[in-house]
């Protein structure tokens, strides 16, 4: 491989380097395991065109107790993760709907999935 | 000779980028938190602190060289005097402080390649250490050149709360900057 003499191309790429670790740098929003497990139920529910409202949510068994969901479904509104919607004529169904963060952060996991999935196969 | 000559213009082109940069912000720093002054050369909060990090992490050797000159430019009014050693030796205390810290912590291996191990939690202590190390040095060459009114044991305190609060600042600034930044995808 040939090696980089230019200290300008070394400094660019190891700016480049540093700021792809600033970006992974935490700042609070991090979601952990069980978050995500809900987003994630959340998410898939709303990718098959059958958006899930908040009381289905919080009756997932499997994930853990209504009132422990109920304040997981918090936290990921705080985190800007997930977002209500009231459909016209039914006040009562409060539909719980991705928001563009969560679109991006799905986005990135595809991204990373294809890049794993050309390393294994080069 | 003619890439050998490129490549010492660049570095230097570096060098002076960096002193640049980090003497633009000392005195930014100076003017947006005067009222957080502890004593000379002292603040609560010192951004150009998070240019030592990454300066020295991008550059190496020339981000070194930059501060340095940049903090003998700030200091240029103590060269000639009485103080003129002492000026001296701060920006060499400076700038290579943190290039120092990075070659023990390298343990050998290339700048770039302990970048492209380096994880968050990597860099926040990196930072950390940074300071710790760059308030430490200054304190002990003040103490030791005689610099008056230092008291290391007291003095140290803010200055390495200074470092790392203006490290950290100046490394979520720049990472709310990317994140602001949206990439158009070909």
């Amino acid at each position: 491989m040939e090696k980089i003499n230019s200290p300008f191309v070394s400094a660019y790429l190891r700016f480049l380097q540093l700021a792809k670790v600033i970006q992974a740098l935490p700042d609070g929003m991090e979601m952990d395991a069980n978050e995500k497990a809900l987003l994630q139920a959340v998410v898939l529910r709303w990718y098959e065109n059958k958006p899930m409202t908040v009381r289905e949510a919080i009756g997932l068994a499997e994930l853990g107790s209504p009132a422990t969901l109920h304040k997981r479904i918090t936290r990921l509104r705080e985190k800007e993760m997930l977002s209500t919607l009231n459909l016209e004529g039914d006040r009562r169904a409060k539909f719980l709907i991705p928001t563009q963060r969560t679109l991006d952060y799905f986005n990135d996991l595809g991204q990373s999935m294809q890049q794993a999935h050309q390393s294994l196969a080069a | 000779m003619k890439i050998a000559i490129q490549e010492a213009l660049e570095t230097t082109a570096l060098t002076l980028g960096g002193a640049v940069l980090f003497a633009g912000f000392f005195q930014f720093n100076g003017w947006l938190f005067a009222d957080l002054v502890y004593s000379e050369g002292v603040n609560w909060v010192f951004l150009p602190a998070g240019f030592r990090v990454i300066l020295v992490l991008v550059l190496g050797l020339p981000g070194a060289t930059g501060i340095m000159l940049a903090t003998w430019f700030l200091d240029r009014d103590s060269l000639g005097t009485s103080s003129m050693w002492l000026a001296l030796v701060n920006g060499v205390v400076s700038g290579f402080t943190p290039l120092w810290v990075l070659k023990i912590l390298e343990r050998g291996k290339r700048t770039q390649h302990l970048l492209q191990d380096m994880t968050a939690q990597r860099l926040l202590n990196f930072t950390l250490i940074f300071a710790a190390a760059s308030s430490a040095a200054h304190q002990l060459v003040w103490l030791l050149m005689k610099r008056a009114d230092v008291n290391i044991w007291v003095d140290v305190w803010p200055m390495f709360i200074g470092d790392a609060i203006g490290a950290l600042l100046m490394l979520y600034g720049f990472k709310l900057l990317l994140s602001r930044i949206k990439v158009k995808r070909l």
